[in-house]
């Protein structure tokens, strides 16, 4: 967390730019911009601007944004993340639910018609680019149906939209996946035996391979969630959602320092966490995994 | 077993959409008219003296108050002061305040508020980068702003109703257009200095025409109309202003009935304008914007002999970039000055477009042939200026040969270079109005001492005539200065006028007595504004 925090730190600084100019707009004034960057202590030296940071951010004190004048990153956080959670755990596990059920008939009905045309659909899935994909919800359920709303959050047919587009590429990952694993798993010989035995075939495609096949699919959904944390920039501004990946991209438009160390933390430990939760998930599935 | 699991797939996801009902328009409480309008992006802050993008300046219309405003004509209206006078040569206002002004808090607006919040907006600690536009030529501004004292000496309260405003005998001229600013509103102090640093959230030191009910962060903000306010009641109950930095998405919030108005952006302009479905609601008018290719002598040899400023201004056919690039929808820039500021010489011949000329000019100069590539960054704030920079790119190298290398950035990165001065050697940049007035064109961009003068313009004649504007004794002097001004800077082609742009907005039917301006996003009065379903 250091480290990132170091990298992000130094990286924010040396990138061409200047939040001061910035906040300043057309007419930019040498003596306002001197009063300012001393207000955000931007005139002393890089190493003590990040001794201060981590000492505060140590105290949980994330300070203040240097473009947004008095708005704490604090509240900037709390405004934001928990929507972004919301959207991102709404669509992963849709893509979740979706995915695993597309592909475990995909599996169990490989290389037949429906498993070849669902191959199709995973390419396309992972070839459309997700803002044309919003594009094309908008216009049919918005515009032309007029069931669902255009943009913003709010009731819960708001979020319908803005978690499909998000959902769409996880859900394709998560087929594909599911699919080479089981087909892997079936392949076993104790997966012969099982039939041999005269077991059902849906207890031995849930109980046995499912559960075998396991491990490669919980990582994918792992990395699913972080990855659509982090991605759902371009759906927060089509839907006009005040994500945190809005605020992020935004505040590394306008060299928001503050804002772009709080959210890089902020996903950094979400990301350690999701890894976290599917590694301890290991042994639930395997039991041989003993930490 | 899967042919079981897909049907239950199919049958939830159709019954999801299904058993949607669509979002219901916006509407208030029944009664209330409500106008709900687009935002560009949320507002860094709502304190109107460090106001310094468009949607803070815009609330700043809404939520607060100055002593005059200009209409979209450039004619000064009184909203704080019902009057003023002008003595001392035109040095001296008096201002009579308008006892009905009120803030929202209820409390009168005294000439002491006027004071204490034009002092602040001096004050560097506030951090505005508007104050020497909005207060240069103040008696006091400059030892305010070198920080020796915290009161302006020029700004005099005469009694609670009366303040006084002294200009130095060099102070910089169209005073009360510059009063017409955003920056230069009236706060209630003790609002300011009993809240925290974020009391402009609460938007309770305003006295302006609207109140600010809410502001939900990269949401909305809404406002309710101000019943008191001193030049009567806004028409519409509530304003809903969405902030919805997406052009497409506004576009289908708008298709969607959930927002009373929309700007169109360029690239949309010509369906809209033939599409029958937007009949009466496609309306356009001027901008108080001018695209310019700045030619940057202290970075770029050659850029230092005039000749060779001019050959590139005359290579440029700027009929055919308005016509062609922009088909139409902006106009060949001629002069600096758009149009619509009052005064402007409307017409100003400028540099004409003559390729043979160009040619020779630069033969005289010596350059010919001995050009080096040019580097030209593009402002990436609109497409409008890669769009321009393209075709100008092409014309400089069919007419004189130069190889004009275009570079595209991240604004942060642009900016701070632009700032710099000695970054780019040329650059395609633009530039609009804050408060309708010549200086704010001619002072900011192109006086020596301006530190906005991003083509390291020097000229003594030219500074010797803005600062003669600047203490002329009438408008008509004034005006006359700076058209001579106006008239050697576009020959000497420092900065070549490209094109003048113009807003497109739609207007839904219920929505009366919208009227655009040239200024900010092409609205900064909406009291006149009725919804009428």
């Amino acid at each position: 967390m250091l480290g990132a925090a170091l990298l992000i730190f130094v990286a924010g600084r040396i990138a061409p730019g200047d939040p001061v100019a910035i906040r300043l707009g057309d007419t930019y004034d040498e003596r306002a911009a001197r009063a300012i960057r001393k207000e955000l202590g931007l005139d002393r030296p890089i190493w003590t601007q990040f001794v201060r940071y981590v000492a505060a951010a140590a105290r949980l004190d994330f300070g203040e944004s240097f473009i947004y004048p008095g708005r704490r990153i604090d509240r900037i956080v709390r405004q934001t993340l928990p929507l972004s959670l919301r959207l991102t755990a709404l669509a992963v596990a849709s893509a979740a639910l979706v995915g695993l059920s597309l592909g475990v008939i995909s599996s169990v009905r490989a290389r037949s018609r429906l498993d070849r045309a669902l191959q199709v659909l995973v390419v396309v899935a992972l070839s459309v680019p997700n803002f044309v994909v919003a594009a094309l919800l908008v216009l049919v359920f918005a515009l032309w149906l007029r069931a669902l709303p255009v943009a913003g959050i709010g009731p819960w047919q708001s979020y319908v939209l803005p978690v499909a587009v998000l959902a769409v590429a996880p859900t394709a990952y998560i087929t594909r996946i599911t699919r080479t694993s089981m087909l892997r798993v079936m392949a076993e010989d104790y997966i012969r035996t099982a039939h041999g035995k005269g077991l059902a075939r849906p207890r031995i495609v849930f109980r046995h391979v499912l559960r075998n096949a396991a491990l490669p699919i919980v990582t994918t959904i792992g990395l699913a969630f972080g990855y659509t944390l982090t991605g759902s920039f371009i759906v927060e501004i089509i839907f006009n959602i005040p994500g945190m990946a809005r605020v992020g991209v935004e505040g590394i438009l306008q060299r928001d320092y503050t804002v772009i160390q709080a959210v890089v933390l902020v996903y950094t430990s979400l990301f350690i966490l999701a890894n976290l939760a599917v590694d301890l998930s290991y042994a639930f599935f395997n039991p041989r995994i003993r930490y | 077993m899967s042919g079981q699991l897909a049907r239950i797939m199919v049958v939830a996801v159709t019954g999801l959409v299904l058993a949607v009902s669509g979002l219901a328009a916006t509407a208030g409480p029944a009664g209330e008219s409500v106008l709900r309008i687009y935002m560009v992006g949320d507002a860094r802050t709502l304190d109107p003296a460090v106001a310094s993008d468009f949607p803070t300046a815009s609330n700043g219309y809404l939520l607060h108050l100055r002593l005059v405003i200009m209409d979209g004509a450039g004619k000064i209206h009184p909203q704080g002061a019902r009057s003023w006078n002008i003595t001392g040569g035109g040095l001296v206002y008096t201002f009579e305040l308008d006892l009905r002004a009120k803030f929202h808090n209820g409390k009168t607006v005294t000439a002491a508020d006027w004071k204490w919040s034009l002092d602040r907006l001096a004050q560097p600690a506030t951090g505005s980068g508007s104050a020497e536009a909005v207060l240069g030529g103040v008696v006091g501004f400059d030892a305010v702003r070198s920080g020796a004292t915290n009161s302006l000496a020029g700004v005099r309260v005469v009694n609670p109703t009366t303040l006084q405003i002294a200009l130095a005998p060099d102070g910089r001229g169209g005073f009360l257009n510059r009063l017409t600013s955003y920056n230069a509103s009236v706060l209630n102090r003790e609002e300011v200095e009993a809240a925290s640093r974020d009391w402009h959230e609460k938007g309770a030191a305003g006295a302006g025409p609207f109140k600010l009910a809410a502001w939900e962060r990269n949401v909305r903000f809404v406002y309710t109309a101000n019943k008191d306010f001193v030049l009567g009641s806004p028409k519409v109950d509530r304003i809903e202003m969405l902030i919805v930095p997406s052009a497409i998405t506004r576009f289908n919030l708008y298709e969607a009935g959930q927002l009373d108005i929309t700007d169109v952006p360029l690239a949309d302009y010509r369906r809209v304008a033939t599409d029958a479905r937007y009949t009466g609601q496609l309306r356009v008018f001027p901008r108080a914007q001018i695209l310019f290719v700045g030619l940057n002598q202290g970075v770029y040899e050659p850029f230092r002999d005039v000749r060779v400023r001019r050959a590139v201004a005359q290579a440029i056919d700027t009929e055919r970039i308005a016509r062609t690039v922009f088909f139409g929808f902006y106009t060949a820039a001629k002069g600096m000055v758009p149009p619509q500021v009052p005064g402007v010489d409307s017409g100003m011949r400028g540099l004409p477009y003559n390729p043979d000329a160009a040619k020779r000019l630069l033969t005289e100069s010596g350059w010919a042939g001995r050009l080096p590539p040019l580097d030209m960054a593009i402002n990436p704030a609109a497409p409008d200026y890669q769009m321009a920079a393209e075709a100008i790119a092409a014309m400089l190298k069919d007419t004189l040969g130069i190889e004009v290398r275009l570079q595209r950035q991240e604004f942060a990165a642009y900016r701070a270079a632009l700032n710099r001065r000695s970054v780019f050697p040329s650059f395609m940049q633009g530039w609009s109005a804050a408060y309708l007035d010549y200086g704010y064109y001619m002072d900011l961009l192109l006086h020596s001492r301006s530190g906005l003068n991003f083509a390291n313009y020097r000229s003594p004649e030219f500074d010797k005539l803005l600062d003669q504007a600047n203490t002329a004794r009438s408008e008509t002097e004034r005006e006359g200065l700076y058209r001579q001004a106006e008239q050697m800077a576009v020959g000497d082609a420092s900065l070549v006028p490209v094109v003048f742009t113009r807003w497109a907005v739609l207007v839904k039917p219920h929505v009366r007595g919208f009227e655009g301006s040239p200024l900010s996003l092409g609205w900064t009065d909406l009291t006149g504004v009725e919804i009428r379903r």
